[in-house]
């Protein structure tokens, strides 16, 4: 049974997807549990795999579970390896996916209606492909994956209410696509220098080559489609838009995953595929990226300080901490990478913790301006107790999960002396602190104003119902304890992957 | 910033073009894409997957995994056309036009109400579908039922020869949007309606998954078809040949009812009455 896990992973999301298609056309009402059922089994399997790569002896096996799609060895057959690595971002990708889905149940309910199964299939097959861009160890395998990720992401997202979001969707179309290709370009100039699509056989081809012009040409354009999928700033015009016009079903669910299973696949790339010494030692790209990165984080901070609503302001938040972690994989050394990664976990937590407590102030005010936020203190205080933990964790205040990771990737700009990074990050910590406090300013002392004003009555308390808040609440509660617990995380997950790629 | 545009297209072009040169030659028997992966699928796809055909082998059973995820595709993609495109409710055509079967006379009637498609002489024509096109119909039925043979033993053979599911669900699919091309779309979703193609198209996935999960009832990994001989009463080799048709079904299934599926939504507006 437990040898099977990364089988059932992908499969069992992908049957229940298949089956709600069904049930949508049969009974409406067995989708949502279908769907609970199916994600509930992928999360159970990748705690389980997480475990097993605890458990397993990196002298012995390298840690990693081997799982033989097909039964054929790798690299004829396709072949799933799960190290602590990705065993990390398959539980943090499986508890955000299974946790939105319980706490948008309403408004799903609500806004869907008719077309629910299509709405939950198209779902759950989106956290299929993200399980499986993330556990897989076949180059190719990660493209098909990728595509359904995004196709049924354009579908999602154009569904959204406004009138502009078919427009953002499309924007996402070209832009995802062209990345897309770009990955795909970069595998098939790998295939034809190495002869193989599996990451690990690559790996080992590859040191003979390092100066083969197509191995470089390779691994940028790689980059670079990588780059335009996670919205790095350059190439970020598409991400505002999208996700801000997606449903906040969507939203809170593409948000706080997709961008970070591409900063996954970018450091897997980076460490497994083209090992470090390539990365950091053959080519002369280390410094510039950082420094594109530093442009991301002082760029999508300044974009979100002149944004026109919360969810645009969230969106913009999210180009800069993706600078945080092209800069931190980028400095090429132990802190640096660490940060990263830690912040992979972190930052998809408090994503979708800030996207939920939205989710629940727009199912109840049907709004996400500023304006809307007035007095919402009073109106919904326990959402807004988790959006002010989800803030207080973008910010960076210590007994979050944002501090701590926030803190390794400081230190690693200083150690590489790459302060443009640091002073990168203490901008970016101070403008969050700027925003979510003015937020913070117009929910609770917004409701005299427009008492005054306008001479509306008080208003009372109306908060979302109970099945949207506990799961905001988990996801609160979890972004302390992840904290809390980051020195256990640290040394027994993330620091063995990085003495495994031998990085300096 | 249009200027800006052709210089990075053009600096990433020149860029492609300068590292043309470290590629292996053209059609290089010692180049590493023929000489690491390929020569095992060359030698020993017959013996280990009995499929004549190695693309077939390839594609079903040494990746079939990825190929899983390609029907996938297509199945999300029928599922997103009828998410984004399909209007639910009664048809917004409050006018229709009927003709006369044996004059020809085209008479236009309003209603209120969702009309049955035709009525005693008098069929439903589209409005903006008017000719009576006796040759074309008639033709197209003749030939459809041709096509969809042709189209079977395309999925049937398609590990002998060229063929598979992709290929034979498209040519299955196109002597259906033949058919609703040359009559109206309501002939042909008379033929086969708009819950037949949402449930084949997942069913046809479903079958591929399915197989592949029975093999890990059975004690395999997943898609191990080898797992199908204490089933089928074959040896594992064989076994494997009979996994591949399977899928292959599944295949067909899947991609024929997507693209009736996309047609349907498309050329509908997504109010399944009036199309091409």
């Amino acid at each position: 049974m437990s040898s099977q896990y990364p089988g059932l992973l992908i499969i069992v999301p992908l049957l229940s997807a298949l089956l709600i298609s069904v049930a949508g056309w049969v009974n409406k009402r067995l989708c949502f549990p279908i769907a609970v059922v199916g994600l509930s089994v992928a999360l159970y399997a990748s705690i389980g795999l997480l475990l097993r790569v605890l458990a397993a002896d990196p002298a012995l096996d390298g840690g990693v579970v081997l799982y033989r799609l097909g039964g054929w060895d790798p690299p004829w057959g396709i072949a799933y390896y799960v190290d602590r690595l990705n065993a990390l971002v398959l539980v943090v990708v499986s508890v955000s996916a299974l946790l939105n889905l319980i706490a948008t149940k309403n408004d799903v309910r609500e806004s869907f209606s008719t077309k629910i199964g299509a709405f939950y299939t198209l779902y759950i097959l989106l956290v299929t492909g993200l399980l499986g861009i993330t556990v897989t160890g076949d180059a190719f395998n990660l493209y098909v994956l990728l595509e359904i990720t995004a196709l049924t992401g354009y579908g999602l997202i154009a569904m959204g209410g406004e009138y502009r979001a078919p427009l953002a969707s499309l924007n996402y179309v070209y832009m995802g696509t062209i990345g897309a290709c770009f990955y795909l370009l970069g595998v098939g100039y790998l295939y034809m220098i190495t002869g193989s699509l599996n990451m690990a056989d690559i790996a080992s081809i590859l040191p003979g080559l390092y100066d083969s012009k197509v191995v470089l040409a390779a691994f940028v354009i790689c980059m670079v489609g990588v780059w335009l999928k996670m919205g790095f700033f350059p190439l970020h015009a598409w991400l505002p838009n999208a996700y801000t016009y997606a449903p906040s079903a969507v939203s809170s669910l593409i948000a706080p995953l997709m961008t970070k299973v591409m900063i996954y696949v970018m450091i897997r790339l980076m460490l497994t595929v083209f090992t470090p010494e390539f990365t950091f030692s053959v080519l002369a790209l280390q410094t510039s990226v950082v420094w594109l990165a530093v442009i991301a984080i002082v760029m999508g901070s300044i974009l979100a300080l002149g944004a026109p609503d919360v969810k645009k302001m969230l969106t913009y938040i999210i180009v800069a901490e993706v600078g945080y972690m092209v800069g931190g994989a980028w400095l090429g050394n132990r802190a640096g990478m660490t940060g990263s990664i830690l912040h992979i976990a972190n930052d998809a937590l408090m994503t979708l913790c800030v996207f939920l407590a939205v989710g629940n102030v727009v199912y109840r005010v049907k709004g996400y301006g500023f304006d809307d936020l007035r007095g919402i203190f009073v109106k919904m205080p326990f959402t807004m107790i988790g959006f002010v933990a989800g803030a207080f964790s973008i910010i960076g205040v210590p007994p979050t999960c944002g501090f701590f990771s926030k803190w390794y990737l400081i230190s690693g700009g200083i150690e590489a002396g790459h302060y443009g990074f640091v002073a990168a990050l203490v901008f970016s910590s101070l403008i969050n602190a700027v925003l979510f406090f003015k937020l913070i300013e117009v929910g609770y002392y917004g409701s005299e104003d427009a008492h005054h004003h306008h001479g509306t009555t008080p208003v009372s308390m109306a908060e979302a119902p109970v099945s949207m808040v506990v799961p905001l609440l988990i996801v609160a509660g979890g972004l302390i304890a992840v904290g809390l617990y980051t020195g256990d995380i640290v040394a027994r997950i993330i620091d063995p992957v990085i003495a495994q790629t031998i990085m300096d | 910033m249009k200027f800006l545009g052709i210089i990075v297209v053009v600096i990433t072009g020149a860029l492609l073009v300068y590292t043309t040169g470290d590629f292996p030659s053209w059609s290089d028997p010692a180049s590493p894409a023929s000489t690491h992966v390929s020569p095992h699928y060359i030698e020993k796809g017959m013996h280990e997957t009995a499929a004549p055909n190695i693309v077939t082998a390839v594609l079903a059973d040494y990746r079939g995994f990825d190929t899983l995820f390609e029907t996938t595709v297509v199945f999300c993609a029928g599922v997103v056309c009828f998410f984004l495109l399909r209007i639910p409710g009664r048809s917004p055509f409050t006018e229709c036009q009927y003709r006369h079967k044996a004059t020809g006379i085209t008479v236009r009637v309003k209603h209120d109400r969702k009309m049955s498609g035709s009525f005693g002489e008098f069929e439903r024509i589209d409005t903006l579908w008017t000719p009576h096109d006796l040759i074309i119909q008639t033709a197209c039925r003749i030939l459809i039922p041709f096509i969809q043979l042709f189209a079977l033993y395309v999925i049937a053979h398609g590990h002998h020869s060229p063929g598979g599911g992709f290929q034979g669900g498209v040519i299955l699919g196109a002597s259906i949007i033949l058919l609703a091309i040359s009559h109206d779309l309501r002939t042909a979703l008379d033929r086969l309606g708009e819950k037949a193609h949402a449930i084949l198209c997942s069913v046809g996935v479903l079958v591929y998954a399915g197989t592949g999960a029975v093999c890990m009832v059975l004690g395999f990994n997943f898609l191990d078809y080898g797992a199908l001989a204490r089933i089928l009463h074959v040896d594992p080799v064989m076994a494997r040949s009979h996994g591949i048709l399977v899928v292959e079904v599944g295949v067909g299934l899947a991609v024929m009812a997507a693209l009736i599926w996309i047609y349907s939504n498309v050329s509908s507006r997504g109010n399944y009455d009036e199309g091409l």
